[in-house]
């Protein structure tokens, strides 16, 4: 049985485990982007809380994905929860970091006529500063969704969901025919997603972006 | 990402992979990581001690053990970063010559999706359709997955290189070569070791995978402990990488603040 084959008779194990491991991949991002973003809000303006918050989230994203995996299966039990924390972690410091890059980047001139003109801290921020830095974030959450599909693939480890289980069954059945068949068709499975990601991402920074700056 | 990146990372930030070394840091502030990793070490080694360990755990958690796997996992590490480097750097530096500037967008761009190919499956393609195992496999695998970050790296690095300096450069009658040589990469030192950093993490981390095509690594004893379901093992496993990879990240963070060139 040659790959295309195999493919077409898995289509829909390949549907399935697709859309398992988008959903535990778009969750992850989604939680990071939102706790990010939030963090970088809270410390781009003093140097030593940005220093703190992008080193503590940088080692998480040192941390090998295998250990944390492993770290993670007492608290939390086999399945998609270990993987979505661990996912979570992991996405934190290109959002953090775009964020803080982001509204640091934004025109002083910018922000001092907006207080001229009477904003609010609130108003300043959510009007003008962020909308200002929205690309340079999205961007971030872009790299981070790349990097959190390939380490999603490991999390078949911890009977995480998705392309991973293909990868992993194929390992354990190496010398068959058909083990090269599920590696593969587990690997162009997460290159598949990763190029959705990015058109989506492409467009929705296209779409989201305020006009002016655009 | 530093701080001299961000006029380039509006247009580029989805290459920008690195973390930045903070700037100055304090005495405590690199005595931290070091405290918390010795400490760490030591709950774990007073806690195996104190348990009675059944013999398949023991097998597993005693010195001889730990140490070769450590020792297994430091030289992947090396090896893979130092070929990862040979490669990269030079063709990076290939990369943003002129002749490459209309396809360069679209090279990066290439890159970047591609960094989204499983490392484990790279791994496991070389072990399942080449029946390529070992050592030799695992720094085939280890520096295709480390390649295109660093790659990606040393090209920004050289392209924010600021214009103005270059054609300064020119003026004083320096070639092509000098141009690069004395300018460029000079200037672009401190995204280039941002890169062997990346690297170095990288690797660190992936080389817990190549236990899975026969290659040793502190992955082994991670496995051992899964296979034997033994929750000990697997925890202290597990541990050690983190240990390991966050010293390696430290000791590199060190080793760029001391060799960034003066004077930027």
């Amino acid at each position: 049985m040659n790959f295309g084959e195999f493919l077409i008779r898995r289509a829909d194990d390949m549907l399935e485990l697709g859309l398992a491991h988008a959903a535990v991949v778009g969750g992850a991002v989604l939680i990071s982007t939102l706790i990010g973003v939030a963090l970088g809000v809270l410390t781009y303006q003093s140097e030593r809380a940005r220093e703190t918050v992008l080193a503590i989230t940088g080692s998480f994203l040192t941390i090998p994905s295998f250990a944390l995996f492993i770290l993670l299966l007492g608290p939390l039990g086999l399945g998609w929860k270990p993987v979505l924390f661990a996912l979570v972690l992991y996405g934190l410091m290109p959002v953090v970091r775009n964020t803080i890059t982001g509204l640091r980047g934004v025109d002083p001139a910018v922000v001092e006529s907006a207080k001229g003109m009477g904003l609010s801290r609130r108003q300043l921020l959510l009007r003008i500063e962020l909308p200002l830095a929205w690309p340079v974030i999205i961007t971030g959450v872009r790299v981070t969704t790349l990097v959190l599909l390939g380490i999603a693939a490991i999390g078949a480890i911890v009977n995480g969901p998705g392309y991973g289980e293909l990868i992993f069954t194929g390992l354990a059945r190496v010398g068959t025919p058909v083990a090269v068949n599920m590696v593969l068709a587990g690997a162009v499975g997460v290159m598949i997603l990763a190029v959705v990601f990015d058109l989506a991402f492409y467009t929705a920074k296209r779409l989201t972006t305020s006009r002016g700056i655009r | 990402m530093s701080a001299p990146a961000t006029a380039a990372s509006t247009t580029d930030a989805e290459v920008v992979q690195t973390q930045s070394a903070p700037p100055r840091r304090s005495w405590p502030g690199y005595l931290t990581m070091p405290l918390i990793l010795g400490l760490v070490c030591l709950g774990m080694f007073l806690y195996v001690q104190s348990r009675e360990l059944d013999s398949i755990e023991a097998r597993s958690l005693n010195a001889r053990t730990i140490l070769t796997a450590l020792q297994g996992h430091v030289m992947l590490t090396a090896v893979s970063t130092l070929v990862t480097l040979v490669i990269s750097v030079p063709l990076g530096v290939l990369l943003t010559r002129s002749f490459t500037r209309v396809i360069r967008p679209y090279i990066i761009g290439v890159l970047t999706v591609l960094q989204a190919v499983p490392t484990i499956a790279i791994l496991v393609l070389l072990a399942v359709a080449f029946l390529f195992l070992g050592f030799q496999a695992a720094i085939v695998g280890l520096v295709l997955y480390a390649i295109i970050p660093v790659l990606l790296n040393t090209m920004v690095g050289l392209e924010q290189v600021d214009e103005n300096v270059m054609e300064a450069g020119r003026g004083m009658g320096f070639s092509r070569w000098q141009v690069l040589t004395k300018l460029e990469v000079p200037l672009a030192v401190p995204v280039i070791l941002a890169g062997v950093r990346t690297a170095l993490v990288i690797n660190v981390g992936t080389a817990t995978l190549v236990t899975y095509i026969d290659a040793g690594g502190l992955g082994d004893i991670i496995v051992a402990g899964l296979s034997t379901n033994r929750i000990l093992v697997q925890l202290i496993g597990a541990a050690l990488t983190a240990v390991l990879a966050l010293l390696v990240d430290y000791i590199a963070g060190i080793a760029e603040d001391l060799l960034r060139p003066k004077g930027l």
